[in-house]
């Protein structure tokens, strides 16, 4: 006569045997070191705590050199679990290998309230979600030299496109070069984006991301070249080619006023221990409308369908986790980003002014519709076509004899061909 | 005790068997040997021609983020041969390929006549001429960067020790940038060129330099009509390393100006990586990719002939 | 070689040894700069410029580059990739040298038909850029299931690496005489054993050469390093490549330098001092 325990317990070890999937996910992203690497190191651990064994394999290199890792992979037949991509390229490699579907598990999590319209779509591109958005940073931020703006006496951030003129006029007056500026082509481009955004929102979702001829041709974006070849002449030439946070510590102590950066440079900032207030000021780039704008820039993790139980569960769990409350305070504070969340409370003294002056900035742009994907961080299209627009851009930010109107024409066609 | 003497099988057990076991054994790895030999032999030039082929039709197809084998014809080959870049980097690629192999063949020359002239220290001096070539070009583009930016480089140096207005901006300038990539790839290659050139005139008949020193010509002459020309296979073999080095250039443009400012220091093979990679479109870049082999075989093509020829000749007088 | 010691005499040669020296300069004053670097304080570079002398020494930047600087996840320094890379080295190098060898063998003393014809295909293999190589190398790794660790890396650097050994060895047995082969094949002496007892032995001037090239090239190349490995297989190259591909990050110039510095060390050590062998292998005549 068997005992009714000893049923149960053989039957318990039966299901536990069936059931056991050990849960692991190997992840794949540039970010291998300085605070990127720390936040994905703490990703790994939440997901460790979690119960998924966390390989992250850091490809050092730039974002090409990561997908020519993923690339390869795939081509081999194992993709890893989940991987760093972003923008509309989550789309276009969505369509080379198979994705997993997280539609039960985002609507389990109540996420997609969550999350603001325009970055939910890009995460679903095909109409279910196979990828999560990370952080988000605001491209379009301003930070000025305090030392700089005291020398010619100023107290506050520019707030239109003409008050930015006028501020860098007095600037140069002064002796001070009025831009910092490293001439990267995803940097010029990235300017582009604010200068056109910030004089007209609609226009540049019109001719960027929607790729609209007429607007391509029309006045907004000469508007903007015209702008931008002004600026062109307040930058020191000497600084093509360069990273801008060589400029750092020259516009700290006053030799530069402004700069045009993403969220990210006042965690660098704060790293080189400058101080808000009192070092530098950071706001929102000028904008000629008077609703609040907000240049986007999101970090996804793509899910691939690793045909691997293991993986599936791991999988499951990632996704949890990078939809939870303490992935998005952890992995933002780290990285000076904005959560994707947002109910999330930036009062916490681990963020910066300049994070909470940006989530303000986010809130107030979504209510307004006037959230743009950023061109120069390849959120508004896919890569061979912000590279067609990039040689453009960065061709006439550096070549003075390039007029705006030749520029736009060269825009436009550029356009044309990749559409 | 040729082999060709044994013939036939002798009823002599023993030594006899196994001396015929030996030659069967000693033939078959002669031929497992000269199998493998061919085998490796083939390997190769399998992975010659078959990544190149593969490449060459992946050029005509869509191929985007990865090889999707559907035919569009010489697409890629029209849009690149009318975008700017591609225009851009192959002007680029004429200035900086003859100017560094130009450069390059020259300094590695006078270096070595210079140090053919029996200098002390020779074996110092040698390695530090020859020690750039040991580094990676992604070194050689970071470090050049640094020194030759205006803004912490030698032209802040000079200035800041009073030279105010000393210019030396060409890393930023449009026109000038593709020659601070000359300078780069010149001092990581001189050395190189200054072995081989060395190895050539150190391998000289000693009766050569005599006759020509008896004909009481100076130095410089004796180098320029007689020595240097007698090395000329070796410099013909040098140009054609340089040549495949200027080709294949693209670490060091990466590193030392990222392409810029702009496009302006944009090669092909920056080019190819771009259109393949960053902007997830194979089938351009391999077009772009056939299309430096092909302007490659437009240069090599004569020299091969004229090596053909060579020969020839040489068969023929004995 | 008249040595008088007359002004004109001493004057040419202070001439030359100034232009040596000047020459020298330019040469050495870029490994100058990272040497000086390696020996700066981050906060030093970032607030006066990449090129100066340094106010404070700073002794730990070697350390930390070799042993503790977080790179890629792991805080070990580049002490396990420079393993990997000499993992991958040493092997690629060997067995293509060889290979080079028998493929020089092959095509220049057994003559067959179409052998030169192959001797330009192989040649023109050396022209061949790398990054269009780069999707037709995944491909051929996954048919053959090398998709991960060194050896596929291996693989790829033996294959490419013939293409140059090849060009080397070839145009070095070119000029073997073809009676020394004739009369060993008259002993009777077969294609292995013409290899081992006559080619091998005169080979050590350029195999020296293959080495060098080889260990040199395959010890600098980052394309496939970083595409084809992955994790704590990968080579230094690789892991290089973490200093500068941060577009959120103030580099760390300091550490950079000097994990440049011994990431180049085993290259700069061997053309120290294979540098005369080089030259001798060179002087026998290698590159007609």
């Amino acid at each position: 006569m068997i005992s009714r325990t000893a049923v149960a317990a053989a039957t318990f070890s039966l299901l536990a045997t069936v059931a056991y999937a050990e849960p692991r996910v190997s992840a794949i992203s540039q970010w291998s070191a300085g605070a990127e690497g720390a936040a994905m190191n703490a990703f790994g651990e939440l997901v460790g705590n979690a119960g998924a064994k966390w390989e992250h394999n850091a490809v050092s290199g730039f974002t090409t050199d990561m997908m020519n890792k993923l690339r390869a992979d795939i081509i081999a037949g194992r993709p890893p679990a989940v991987s760093q991509l972003k923008g509309p390229e989550i789309r276009a490699w969505s369509a080379i290998a198979p994705t997993v579907n997280l539609n039960s598990l985002v609507a389990e999590a109540g996420y997609e309230k969550l999350v603001s319209a325009d970055l939910a779509k890009i995460h679903k591109p095909n109409g279910n979600w196979i990828a999560l958005p990370l952080q988000v940073y605001r491209a379009n931020t301003l930070y000025a030299s305090k030392k700089a703006l005291d020398k010619i006496g100023a107290t506050a951030l520019p707030k239109t496109w003409d008050e930015f003129n006028a501020m860098s006029k007095k600037l140069a007056e002064a002796g001070i070069t009025p831009i910092a500026h490293g001439g990267l082509g995803w940097a010029d481009t990235a300017l582009f984006d604010v200068v056109l955004a910030g004089m007209s929102p609609a226009a540049y979702k019109k001719a960027i991301e929607q790729l609209d001829d007429k607007t391509l041709r029309g006045p907004e974006v000469l508007g903007a070249f015209t702008q931008l070849r002004q600026m062109s002449k307040w930058m020191n030439p000497a600084n093509a080619g360069q990273h801008w946070s060589v400029f750092l510590p020259a516009l700290m102590k006053g030799e530069y006023g402004l700069l045009i950066m993403g969220g990210w440079a006042s965690g660098v900032m704060k790293r080189g221990q400058f101080e808000e207030g009192k070092d530098f000021l950071c706001g929102s780039t000028p904008n000629n409308s008077d609703k609040p704008m907000f240049d986007l820039n999101a970090d996804g993790l793509i899910f691939w369908d690793t045909k691997n139980p293991d993986y599936a569960e791991g999988q499951k769990i990632t996704a949890k986790v990078a939809m939870g409350k303490e992935f998005a305070k952890t992995f933002t504070q780290i990285n000076g980003s904005l959560p994707v969340r947002s109910d999330i409370d930036l009062s916490d003294a681990a963020y910066q002014d300049c994070q909470r002056d940006a989530a303000k900035n986010l809130s107030g742009a979504i209510a307004a519709n006037q959230v743009v994907m950023s061109l120069g961080h390849n959120m508004a299209q896919t890569s061979a076509v912000t590279a067609s627009l990039r040689d453009v851009i960065t061709e006439f930010l550096h070549n003075d004899s390039i007029t705006p109107e030749v520029a736009q024409k060269r825009l436009a066609d550029a356009a044309d061909s990749a559409r | 005790m040729s082999l060709l003497q044994d013939s036939g099988f002798d009823a002599v057990p023993g030594h006899r068997r196994a001396a015929v076991r030996r030659r069967w054994m000693a033939r078959a790895l002669e031929q497992l040997s000269k199998s493998f030999a061919y085998l490796v032999l083939a390997s190769v030039v399998i992975y010659v021609v078959g990544f190149t082929l593969w490449t060459m039709w992946i050029s005509v197809t869509e191929s985007t983020l990865l090889p999707n084998y559907g035919y569009v014809g010489f697409k890629h080959y029209q849009r690149l041969l009318q975008a700017r870049v591609w225009q851009v980097a192959y002007v680029n690629l004429a200035i900086y390929g003859t100017s560094f192999i130009a450069l390059t063949g020259v300094v590695g020359m006078i270096l070595a006549i210079l140090i053919d002239q029996k200098i002390r220290a020779e074996n110092v001096l040698r390695t530090i001429y020859l020690y750039p070539m040991a580094l990676s070009f992604v070194i050689t583009g970071t470090v050049w960067a640094w020194i030759l930016n205006p803004s912490i480089g030698v032209q802040h140096l000079a200035r800041t020790l009073g030279w105010v207005n000393f210019r030396f901006d060409w890393l930023i300038d449009r026109d000038m940038a593709i020659y601070t990539v000359v300078i780069a790839a010149v001092w990581q290659a001189s050395g190189f060129a200054m072995a081989l050139f060395l190895a050539g005139l150190r391998s000289l008949d000693n009766d050569l330099y005599k006759a020509a020193q008896i004909d009481g010509a100076s130095a410089s002459r004796m180098y320029v009509r007689i020595l240097v020309p007698a090395i000329w296979p070796i410099v013909i073999a040098v140009l054609i390393i340089l040549l495949q080095v200027a080709l294949k250039t693209y670490d060091l443009v990466r590193a030392l100006t990222a392409g810029g400012p702009g496009i302006a220091t944009t090669l092909p093979a920056n080019v190819v990586y771009d259109y393949m990679f960053q902007r997830g479109s194979m089938g351009a870049g391999s077009a772009a990719a056939v299309m430096l082999l092909a302007s490659l075989l437009i240069v090599i093509l004569p020299y091969a002939a004229i090596q053909k020829i060579r020969s020839r000749k040489r068969v023929d007088h004995g | 070689m008249d040595r008088t010691l007359s002004a004109g005499y001493l004057g040419r040669r202070f001439v030359l040894y100034a232009v040596l020296v000047a020459f020298a300069a330019f040469f050495l004053i870029p490994l100058a700069v990272v040497v000086i670097n390696s020996f700066r304080t981050l906060e030093e570079i970032t607030q006066t410029s990449v090129l100066g002398i340094p106010r404070a020494m700073r002794w730990d930047n070697w350390a930390q580059a070799w042993g503790s600087y977080c790179l890629a996840g792991s805080c070990t320094g580049i002490r396990p990739y420079m393993w990997n890379s000499v993992a991958l080295v040493v092997p690629a190098t060997i067995i293509s040298t060889l290979f080079g060898a028998m493929n020089g063998y092959l095509l220049s003393l057994w003559r067959f038909k179409g052998s030169n014809f192959i001797f330009g295909v192989v040649t023109f293999g050396v022209f061949l850029p790398a990054q269009m190589k780069l999707v037709p190398w995944a491909i051929t790794l996954r048919e053959l299931s090398l998709s991960n660790g060194l050896s596929g890396l291996i693989l790829i650097h033996v294959v490419q690496g013939m293409c140059f050994t090849t060009l080397f060895c070839r145009n070095y047995y070119v000029n073997v005489p073809a009676d020394l082969i004739k009369a060993a094949k008259v002993d009777g002496a077969d294609f292995l054993q013409i290899f081992c007892r006559i080619v091998l032995p005169l080979s050590p001037p350029i195999l020296i050469v293959t080495v060098i090239w080889q260990f040199t090239n395959i010890w600098n190349e980052f394309l496939y390093a970083i595409t084809f490995s992955e994790g704590s297989h990968r080579p230094v190259t690789a892991a290089l490549m973490a200093f500068s591909a941060n577009i959120a990050q103030a580099r760390e110039y300091g550490i950079e330098s000097a994990a440049v510095l011994l990431a180049a060390l085993p290259t700069l050590l061997v053309y120290l001092f294979g540098g005369k062998y080089f030259l001798r292998g060179l002087t026998a005549g290698a590159v007609k």
